[in-house]
């Protein structure tokens, strides 16, 4: 039996074909409200289910639970908000108000029973959840471009597959929960990344393999900030790599549509819960996973797991040290099980490798196959990366 | 868990197979359950009216069991620290959206445990398809 979602119930508020047409007609004539490109992301997951227990955007209770506590209101491990701003131009609204969520471009995505409307302290919640108030956070940026409103509430989203990239890598919670039970498999493990795969994330995901029945690949790709290796080009590297260095039956790729947030060690937990909705019993953090900048430490997001008790969290972190190959060890090791010294190690930082694709030099084997090196070189030369 | 009193309103002599779909329902989620035919207030040698039956079904529910009964009159007991007793018109359970939410409810509230299977099982043929269809799965 597969890992029970987060909160013990898969949420199902997604609609699509004549259901979603129904919505459509309901809120018609009602107030519309806009989301932006995270909210957009947001409202899809909740209504998927990638978000459960969480049923709409949070209300001032989850809100100040999770900020303070890192807890929904009711009970449940949960690390960052997810919630809903009021826009500069959107009409006023009200509790009880029944309302349309419209992008910017004005396509209904859902509606929403608004339960709340709270004003927040949008710098508390920086510094409390991103543990900064620095403007070079790119989440602080983000939540200095908000009002400062809140509005929580139940929301129905409407599923446009049409629009969404990587059709056929789009699974949700329920398909992949039925994909690895269709496989036999009764633990998975779900590997997240915003970079192309090098041979240390293979390294890392095959030890994780060792352990579990199955890996879900699970690349983000929703909002990034610039600089990251645009999603394309990323999963491009993943097909590649898939095709002869990885069991297929053990294998399974799909993307991961929620937005960076890049509050490090919070968005860490974020992740996990997440992925535990897609049924993976285990989860992979690296180095200073979703950080950015110096803003967290090295191991924060590995040790910000310690702080709660496994049974509340539902799923197991697996903490891994930076990989490298390791010249004198004739493979793949990290510190953890390499005695030799740094000069032995081949290891690239990500602005390294772009200089070095950028002056068309491609990056040693030991750092990346061939076959990817490729792909990155391809893509910088198109302007890509 | 609580116990629980779900008591549907019926028309007089209505059929009773409602219940047994609802009892059936959350037997599949977990539940402890009981249906509470009309006979067999009967059978417990008690008077055959709605008040005797409701009695009837809060002490046994009062043992963390949920208890299906109908009636045509709303049941003559009170909620208490170990019962809970929800109401429901038979007409409504007809209603899937309105059967669904009222089961929910129920859910939300813990008297009744969470489904079993995370997906249902209609669905999960359909998933399946796609999945064949994606590439994921072998036909």
């Amino acid at each position: 039996m597969l890992v029970p979602p987060h909160g013990g119930r898969l949420i199902d508020r997604q609609y699509e074909g004549a259901e979603a047409e129904e919505i459509i007609k309901q809120v018609k004539d009602c107030k519309l409200l806009t989301l932006n490109a995270r909210e957009k992301n947001d409202l899809k997951m909740i209504g998927s289910g990638a978000m459960s227990p969480l049923e709409g955007f949070m209300p001032r209770a989850d809100y100040e639970s999770v900020i303070d506590l890192m807890h929904l209101f009711s009970g449940p491990v949960w690390s960052l908000p997810v919630v809903l701003s009021h826009k500069y131009g959107d009409p006023e609204v009200s509790t009880g108000d029944h309302v349309g969520l419209k992008d910017i471009e004005g396509t209904i995505w859902g509606d929403m029973q608004i339960e709340e409307v709270f004003e927040a302290d949008l710098m508390a919640e920086a510094d409390k959840t991103l543990g900064t108030t620095d403007d070079s956070h790119p989440g602080v940026m983000y939540l200095k471009s908000l009002s400062g409103k809140y509005i929580g509430g139940n929301i129905r989203s409407i599923r446009r597959r049409e629009t969404e990239s990587f059709q056929n890598y789009r699974l949700d919670p329920r398909e992949t929960r039925v994909l690895f039970r269709a496989k036999g498999w009764k633990t998975a493990v779900a590997f997240q990344t915003r970079n192309p795969i090098h041979r240390a994330h293979e390294y890392i995901q095959k030890c994780a393999m060792e352990i579990v029945d199955g890996l879900l690949l699970h690349p983000l790709v929703g909002e990034t900030q610039k600089g990251d290796i645009p999603a394309e080009v990323r999963m491009r590297c993943y097909e590649e790599i898939l095709k002869d260095y990885y069991p297929r039956t053990r294998v399974a790729m799909s993307v991961f549509p929620a937005a960076m947030r890049y509050a490090g060690p919070k968005e860490a937990v974020f992740h996990a819960i997440l992925r535990k909705n897609y049924g993976c019993s285990h989860f992979i953090v690296g180095r200073d996973h979703a950080g950015v900048g110096n803003f967290y430490g090295t191991y924060d997001a590995q040790v910000i797991f310690d702080q709660f008790d496994p049974d509340d969290l539902g799923i197991v972190p697996l903490k891994f040290e930076h990989a490298f190959y390791c010249s004198k060890c004739g493979g793949m090791a990290t510190p953890k099980t390499c005695a030799h010294d740094g000069q032995y190690h081949v290891f690239l930082s990500g602005k390294k490798v772009r200089a070095m694709l950028k002056e068309g030099i491609l990056p040693p084997p030991e750092f990346t196959r061939p076959e990817i090196a490729e792909i990155l070189m391809e893509a910088a030369r198109k302007g890509d990366n | 868990m609580k116990g629980l009193v779900i008591w549907i309103r019926t028309e007089e002599g209505s059929d009773e197979s409602i219940m047994d779909e609802l009892g059936r329902e959350i037997k599949e989620r977990g539940g402890r359950v009981e249906v509470f035919h009309s006979e067999a207030i009967e059978n417990l040698g008690m008077e055959k009216n709605d008040s005797a039956k409701a009695v009837a079904c809060a002490m046994l529910a009062s043992h963390g069991v949920v208890v299906i009964a109908s009636g045509a009159e709303n049941p003559s007991i009170n909620p208490g620290e170990k019962l809970e007793i929800r109401i429901i018109e038979e007409s409504d359970l007809h209603h899937t959206d309105i059967h669904d939410s009222f089961v929910r409810g129920l859910e939300l509230a813990g008297l009744v445990p969470p489904p079993k299977y995370y997906v249902h099982p209609d669905e999960e043929k359909e998933i399946l398809r796609k999945l064949q269809d994606l590439g994921y799965l072998e036909e």
